[in-house]
């Protein structure tokens, strides 16, 4: 997603609520919501402090206790993959898909 | 539940938990279905006071650790509470070099051994984690309380992990007085507290450091794991990175005994109820970490000879096998049954204090620990 891309969807939905459609990944659906969620929330970090709340055994799942992305999670925004920049701090604004999924590791 | 008469053992490996079903005799077995499948389970123990009651240690590599109960024996699983540092938003800082600077906070990496409590104390546990990490409940899970005494010890800045990381791996309760505590700290060492955890105290006179400039610190002595003698609560015998030891005196001072056996490495050690006075080690080449006789084999250590016996023939399970800190246990049965899991996945038996040895018919994940839940009811003589 490009600078541009983004200031276009942040002022077309700059005053609609910021409904986020979100996918967990297979592992993490034994602790959240088993399906597609819906959640209005403006970062990263607001988002999964509301999944957090309706789901409590997420809790510590995708965050550690200092509240940074656990090391094989990977949250993409509309696509992009942005646990290793912007992380949690991640602005939503604009944006319509998350999907919080496992990077590819383990043996 | 109402505990049955069944002996069972439980097995934590590299890909989940296992419950293996004995026959009287123990030479049948009956391995059940894998929980946690895909997950790191580093510690699988039953606690005696509820018969039923078993916790599985799980380290996810995704979603970090978890603290799983069964109350059947492993039939079904359920989360709960699991003890973590305090939740910070803020990034632990690298040190400073000031010794003033408050210890850092980092997230829990691994949960290493759970202890249930004395039976005074039903709904007590201990549970100890990594980053060198000592918790309590005493409402069996719903909520922890972190041991200050150990957690934010004052020398803490200096400790550093281990291979396996900065674990808390060793928990033991003096039978007589629930106040007395022992922990062991790879890295860093063992330590006894007097008073339920509140104060500790350095354990390690005697074993040697042979990676560290002074040979004989105060702390500092890389401890794989310890047990306790069934009869003498004061008798301990201790896997050290240094080699093989016993402490006849509450860890005061620890002797080394593995010196007949060359190299004394390992990192396991066991003593039953049904022989005080004997240890079971698995001794390890200090290099290669496997069974360096080219087979597998466990020593026994007679407290009252002061002897070594080997347990097993050349020619029984031929091979190297690693066997890791919780990799060996003993039942409470008469005589004692030895089991031990190795790291590439086998679990050998012996239903008589190590006169014959049979492999459960099973291949296993790489098993990181074996311990047993015991009969409800145990038989005089198995």
């Amino acid at each position: 997603m490009t600078k541009g891309d983004e200031e276009a969807r942040s002022s077309s939905l700059a005053s609609a609520p910021l409904m986020l459609d979100v996918h967990l990944d297979s592992w993490l659906r034994e602790f959240g919501p088993r399906g597609s969620e819906t959640v209005d929330a403006d970062s990263v970090e607001h988002l999964l402090d509301v999944l957090e709340k309706r789901y409590p055994r997420l809790r510590f799942k995708i965050r550690d206790e200092t509240g940074h992305l656990r090391r094989y999670v990977r949250v993409f925004v509309d696509g992009d993959d942005v646990s290793g920049t912007t992380g949690v701090a991640t602005s939503l604004r604009g944006a319509r898909t998350i999907d919080i999924l496992h990077s590819i590791a383990g043996g | 539940m109402v505990g049955d008469n069944k002996l069972r053992i439980l097995v934590g490996t590299r890909k989940g938990t296992y419950i293996v079903e004995g026959d009287a005799r123990r030479t049948r077995w009956k391995v059940g279905p894998a929980a946690h499948e895909g997950s790191e389970v580093y510690h699988v123990v039953a606690d005696p006071r509820h018969p039923g009651d078993v916790y599985a240690l799980v380290n996810s590599w995704l979603y970090g650790p978890v603290l799983y109960r069964s109350r059947n024996y492993g039939k079904k699983w359920s989360e709960i509470g699991t003890p973590l540092m305090a939740s910070t938003k803020t990034r632990p800082p690298k040190f400073d070099g000031n010794p003033d600077t408050p210890a850092p906070v980092y997230p829990v990496a691994n949960l290493w051994h759970l202890e249930p409590g004395p039976a005074t104390e039903p709904k007590t546990l201990y549970l100890g984690a990594d980053p060198h990490l000592l918790f309590r409940t005493t409402d069996l899970g719903a909520t922890w309380e972190p041991i200050p005494g150990i957690n934010e010890h004052p020398a803490r800045k200096n400790w550093g992990p281990g291979a396996g990381g900065a674990c808390l791996h060793t928990i033991l309760v003096d039978p007589r007085d629930s106040r007395r505590l022992y922990v062991g700290l790879s890295a860093v060492g063992t330590f006894r507290s007097e008073d339920g955890g509140t104060t500790w105290t350095p354990t390690n006179k005697g074993v040697e450091a042979p990676f560290l400039p002074d040979k004989f610190p105060e702390t500092g002595q890389c401890v794989h794991d310890v047990a306790a003698d069934a009869a003498d609560p004061d008798t301990f015998y201790r896997q050290d990175h240094g080699g093989m030891y016993v402490s006849h005196n509450r860890m005061d001072k620890w002797v080394r005994i593995g010196k007949p056996l060359g190299d004394d490495f390992g990192f396991t050690v066991a003593s039953p109820r049904a022989a005080p006075g004997r240890a079971y080690f698995i001794r390890l080449d200090g290099k290669a970490r496997v069974t360096g006789e080219g087979h597998f084999q466990v020593h026994e250590w007679n407290d009252r000879t002061h002897t070594w016996r080997k347990l097993l023939p050349r020619t029984a399970f031929p091979g190297h096998f690693g066997v890791q800190r919780e990799g060996i246990a003993t039942d409470d049965l008469d005589p004692a049954g030895i089991y031990v899991g190795t790291t590439t996945g086998q679990l050998f038996v012996s239903p008589n204090a190590g006169k014959t040895w049979h492999q459960v018919p099973f291949q296993f994940p790489g098993i990181h620990s074996v311990s047993i839940s015991n009969p409800a009811k145990r038989p005089r003589r198995a």
